[in-house]
């Protein structure tokens, strides 16, 4: 399809029926409306596109779009999203969900996404608690925090999401905040544009269990990461992002490297060595013996 | 006289060859057509230690293990002690052992070895003056059986020669020389042999295969292109297999981090489009069970072979069990509808797992193939012409349904077309919340009602569609033997060595396990006049599973059951159908 045939794709045409139910004032809008933004930025293809996620109130994300979506279990949206991708590597696969969901209950997933560069775009809403559960402690949660789950305070420090999936092999590494509408926009844009893995961590605060004043606080914290930042360096990736009392926001993290799909799409062709695949009779006769 | 079926059994240490020698002859059999299953046993150290291999070999067709060895070769008699228990020595066999073992045989207990004849044999001492190496002693022996027991020596010399090819041109000559010596050696000691020498037409050359490889292929016949697993005993060999040939055939394997993300991989790459599995046993169904409940309640086929082995827990890695059934049936949060079917045999496994793909996409349900150790990890003969299985794909939207598409549209089967990424104006979103036609989340109680009466519909579709079953044995019998899985090959034979003495007995194997194939098995019931049930698992999962769909006749049912670890031998089965016949008195027991 040449680009000169087709109808532009406004933002508006990728939202769906549903309205959504999270409460008003909730940073997860913010996200959803970049979200819709830069898919028209790409003029992404709704039927070519899934998005996947985990349970929670920002997993009720994919609902909200007019694409395939799928909103399965807590903490699986990375495997469900590693099955779209690897059964269809053309689509454009995105995963999306909480800190809990992705950090806690499916960490393990993370891990294995970031080393496998499984080309899938993952946005993490970071609200730093637990949302949907009503209020408990996240492993994002600054230490001391009081919590439903924390009474007398949160006595553990908590993880820095982008620190750990620059560390364990993601290529594309961003950190936004859901009350910076352009800001996030275009880290959305660039994430699903790039080939690999691409991790962003969304700061979206939850007003409800978490106050009010958080978009205030966060707001004052952002800090846009300097002109001269090169993201190839990973060294300058990690200091950024452990900077203190600020929100750094921006690309931290962005270098090319084979994805997963490459890899094994490589395999695949060696194994094939240009010959058709081999039929069932020709596999089991394999089985005589060998002599 | 000469005999139309022997057990050979070879037990040694880690660097015996013990392995390699089961296999020669398990594929010098299959080379001449001989009926052929070969069982691996080891001790728990992963490398070395103690191993077994036996092999039964007949010119007729075969469907257990052989509860008696025939033919026992011995390379060390401590490491004998270690399988004591799980090698039976028949009446009268032959007991090859090391002449110069240095732990003498009665300096341990050999528990049920006795009228046997004890032949010693040099075989380190021939392995080093004929090959110039111990190294050799396996193909010594192997010589040595061919010779006694008249086994196809030719393939076992091709199977040598293709063994060294790759190596050194010296290390070919030293092992067929050792060979030479063993048949040599043999004719000083033919006499032992007499009545156990095999008596065989040669015929065309047989498959050799695992219910585990069967599966593998299965799954690619069906169409299969994504597979991702986590390595388990006893399942590995089909991730193993499917490592190499699932590239082959162009589609893609990935070995994930857990069994969490096994499944989740599944269902994401079937939701894509593409039919998809995973393969595991029993702790990682555990794994798998919360994502179970979402292939269920997203209508998303997927097909899982869970390979049973001994538990709870670690429980028994490398040992058959039957105690997987109710985790299979009934592990899930909610009603979380799903198909179990349960292979008999090896080549069960082919068209389980066809079928299995056949149902999930038909269906848009998990199927879970429930194979187990025995099945799955034995080698047996198959002829090529039985491995073949239609195969059918998923119900797609017309462009008329694209139009208003409804992804989970309330049938009067309940099956709704299912559209896939790609298909314009086949967009819906999908959910592990409940959820009405067009998908959208909602927690009304009547929409969930009729949502789940609409998901178990599906259920009567494959249960009048689909009947498997296996039934064996005299129309009419006084006692029926009702068991599953593998189980089948013991009964099967006990059955006919029965009828062979003019009783009636019978034996209904179901391969359908859930839904439950209520018809078949009140059409059989209505045949037989006692009932035994007869099942490795020590609660009875199988037993109170029929019971809750079954009235089994009352007084006149009885209940064999035991923890695997063992597999059920055609001898105990023809001790409970003897109890049966004759005992009247134990009716209503369950017999132990
Ligand atoms: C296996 C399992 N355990 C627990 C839950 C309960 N649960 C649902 S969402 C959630 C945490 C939500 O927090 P987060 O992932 O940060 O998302 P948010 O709601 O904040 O967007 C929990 C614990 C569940 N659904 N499944
Ligand atoms: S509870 Fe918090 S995270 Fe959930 S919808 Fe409300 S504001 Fe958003």
């Amino acid at each position: 399809m040449s680009a000169s045939t087709r109808v532009e794709i406004k933002p508006g045409a990728y939202k769906s029926d549903l309205k959504p139910v999270w409460c008003p004032g909730c940073g997860d809008f913010g996200v959803l409306n970049a979200l819709y933004r830069a898919m028209a930025n790409l003029q992404i293809e709704p039927w070519n596109t899934v998005i996947l996620s985990g349970i929670g109130c920002s997993s009720r994300l994919p609902g909200y779009v007019h694409t395939y979506g799928f909103n399965g279990v807590h903490g699986r949206a990375l495997t469900l999203a590693t099955g779209v991708k690897m059964a269809r590597p053309e689509l454009t696969v995105i995963a999306v969900g909480g800190d809990g969901d992705g950090l806690a209950i499916g960490g393990n997933h993370l891990i294995h996404a970031c080393r496998r560069n499984l080309d899938v775009t993952y946005i993490l809403m970071d609200n730093e608690i637990y949302g949907l559960t009503k209020g408990q402690v996240a492993p994002t949660t600054p230490t001391g925090d009081k919590t439903k789950s924390t009474y007398w305070g949160n006595p553990e420090p908590a993880v820095d999401p982008c620190e750990l999936a620059i560390s364990t092999g993601a290529t594309w590494v961003g950190r936004g905040f859901s009350g910076d509408m352009k800001g996030l926009t275009e880290l959305i844009t660039g994430a699903i544009d790039h080939s690999g893995f691409s991790f962003l961590n969304c700061m979206s605060p939850c007003v409800t269990w978490r106050g009010d004043d958080e978009f205030k606080r966060l707001k004052a914290m952002q800090k846009p990461l300097p002109e001269d930042h090169d993201p190839s360096r990973r060294a300058n990736a990690i200091a950024y992002t452990r900077e203190k009392d600020v929100l750094t926001t921006g690309v931290l993290y962005k270098v090319e490297a084979p994805t997963m799909v490459d890899r094994v799409e490589a395999i695949k062709q060696q194994a094939m060595g240009g010959k058709p695949a081999p039929s069932t009779k020709e596999i089991l006769s394999t089985f005589y013996p060998k002599f | 006289m000469p005999t139309r079926d022997l057990t050979i059994a070879m037990v040694g240490s880690g660097g015996d060859g013990i392995i390699t020698m089961g296999d020669m002859l398990a594929q010098a059999g299959a080379a001449v057509g001989l009926h052929v299953m070969k069982v691996e046993a080891y001790g728990p150290q992963i490398r070395g230690g103690e191993s077994s291999c036996t092999v039964r070999i007949s010119a007729d067709p075969i469907f257990a293990q052989g509860d008696q060895v025939q033919v026992l070769v011995v390379f060390n008699w401590a490491d004998f002690a270690q399988f004591r228990s799980e090698i039976v020595t028949a009446l009268d066999a032959v007991v090859l052992y090391e002449a110069t073992d240095e732990t003498p045989r009665e300096s341990i207990d050999l528990g049920s070895i006795e009228s046997v004849r004890w032949v010693p044999v040099p075989f380190i001492e021939l392995a080093k003056t004929s090959a110039g190496t111990t190294l050799a002693k396996n193909i010594v022996t192997l010589g040595i059986l061919g010779e006694l027991f008249n086994l196809p020596k030719e393939p076992v010399e091709r199977a040598i020669r293709g063994k060294f090819t790759k190596k050194k041109a010296e290390v070919l000559e030293a092992n067929l020389k050792g060979y030479v010596a063993g048949i040599e050696y043999a004719k000083t000691i033919e006499e032992h042999a007499s009545g156990k020498r095999l008596q065989y037409t040669p015929g065309e050359p047989m498959l050799l295969m695992s219910g585990n490889e069967l599966s593998a292929v299965a799954a690619l016949h069906a169409g299969c292109r994504f597979f991702a697993g986590y390595p388990i005993t006893p399942s590995s060999e089909v991730l193993h297999f499917l490592s190499q040939w699932m590239p082959k055939v162009g589609g893609y394997l990935v070995q994930t981090e857990d069994e969490l993300a096994a499944i989740g991989a599944v269902i994401g790459g079937s939701f894509a489009g593409v039919k998809s599995m995973t393969a595991t046993s029993g702790p990682g169904l555990a794994l798998m069970t919360e994502m179970l409940g979402l292939a269920a309640m997203a209508e998303v086929p997927a097909v899982i072979i869970d390979v049973q082995r001994g538990g709870p827990s670690t429980g028994l890695p490398t040992k058959s069990e039957q105690s997987d059934l109710w985790q299979a049936l009934w592990g899930s949060h909610g009603d979380a509808p799903r198909v179990v079917l349960a292979p008999a045999d090896v080549e069960d496994c082919f068209h389980a797992t066809v079928a299995a793909f056949n149902i999930a996409e038909e269906a848009q349900m998990p199927v879970i193939v429930l194979s187990d150790q025995f099945i799955a990890q034995r080698r047996e003969t198959l002829s090529m012409l039985t491995l073949d299985h239609e195969v059918v794909g998923r119900q797609v939207p017309s462009a008329g349904d694209l139009r208003e598409y409804k992804r989970y549209k309330d049938t009067r089967s309940g099956i709704s077309p299912m559209s896939w990424p790609g298909m314009k104006g086949g967009e819906y979103q999908t959910n592990g919340l409940e959820h009405g036609e067009d998908g959208t989340p909602s927690s009304m109680h009547i929409l969930h009602e009729k949502m789940n009466a609409k998901r178990y519909r599906k259920l009567r579709l494959v249960r009048d569609k689909y009947s498997f079953y296996r039934r064996y044995g005299t129309e009419r019998a006084d006692v029926g033997i009702i068991c599953w899985g593998s189980s089948k090959g013991p009964v099967k034979e006990a059955v006919m060595r029965a009828n062979g003495r003019g009783e009636k007995v019978s034996a209904f194997v179901p391969q359908l396990l859930y839904p439950f194939p209520y018809h078949e098995f009140t059409e059989y019931l209505k045949t037989v006049d006692n009932v035994i049930v007869m099942e490795l698992s020590y609660s009875a999962q199988f037993y109170k599973y029929l019971r809750t769909f079954l009235d089994l006749p009352e007084a006149r049912t009885f209940v064999f059951k035991r923890s695997g670890g063992r597999n059920l031998t055609v001898g105990e089965v023809e001790d409970k159908i003897r109890k049966v016949l004759d005992m009247s008195a134990l009716r209503g027991e369950v017999l132990v």
